[in-house]
């Protein structure tokens, strides 16, 4: 092994490191920015009766009500989430949720029961999930099964 | 005198051309352009992600033995081989 063969195998590894330390700068700042995803709805949501899944890749969000209050849970914290009940004239009254327990669950007492008794158990609803390094939108409706 | 500047020359050259590829290959396929290189498939792996994780150590290994090999043959070219 000459001098050459020593030198470069005695650089290539700083090389390694300094390129992972850059990579990991890198990718640190990407996941800063701001990204926003929609949430979609798999199949047929049904917010009452605890079948409704709205998926983006990996993050998956599940909205139920049970006696009033509605829940979102989610498979990531979230840092906040804001549902929206949208009326006949495509405007959404926000409902800003509050954590319960755990980044994981976000709730607030909402109308919906009461809305999908007289909109022919049909609502359009909204959601605004915000986790870090991005925001996850939806738009969908929820239908009382017969 | 005039063959040590060459000889030095080359040298940086082969040095940029190895940082060149150095850069390239870990930090522009490994993260710039790891999603158009992820549509490729290797092996079951995707492109992109095989560069970051793999092939951007076995391009540093293969460069090791190119710039050695490469300065052995300047080394010769100049008379100061060991």
């Amino acid at each position: 092994m000459n001098k050459h063969t020593k030198l470069a195998i005695l650089v290539a590894p700083i090389l390694a490191v300094v390129g992972y330390i850059a990579a990991d700068y890198y990718s640190e700042y990407q996941a800063k920015q701001d990204k926003i995803f929609q949430l979609v709805s798999d199949r047929h949501c049904d917010v009452l009766a605890h079948k409704c899944v709205l998926k983006s890749g990996k993050f998956q969000v599940s909205i139920y009500d049970e006696a009033g209050i509605t829940t979102v849970n989610a498979t990531f914290p979230l840092d906040n989430a804001t549902l929206f009940l949208v009326d006949n004239h495509n405007q959404g009254k926000s409902y800003p949720l509050g954590m319960k327990d755990s980044p994981y669950y976000w709730q607030s007492k909402t109308p919906l029961r009461l809305l999908l008794e007289h909109n022919d158990k049909t609502q359009k609803m909204r959601l605004i999930a915000s986790i870090k390094g991005g925001k996850y939108l939806a738009e969908f409706y929820t239908n009382q099964l017969k | 005198m005039e063959n040590e500047k060459t000889y030095w020359s080359e040298n940086l050259r082969l040095i940029f051309i190895c940082l060149t590829i150095w850069f390239v290959v870990s930090y522009g396929f490994g993260l710039l352009l790891v999603e158009p290189l992820n549509a490729i498939r290797l092996g079951g792996y995707k492109l992109g992600f095989w560069f970051a994780q793999q092939g951007s150590i076995y391009t540093f290994v293969g460069l090791v033995f190119w710039y050695s090999a490469k300065m052995n043959q300047l080394d010769k070219k100049y008379n100061v081989e060991e």
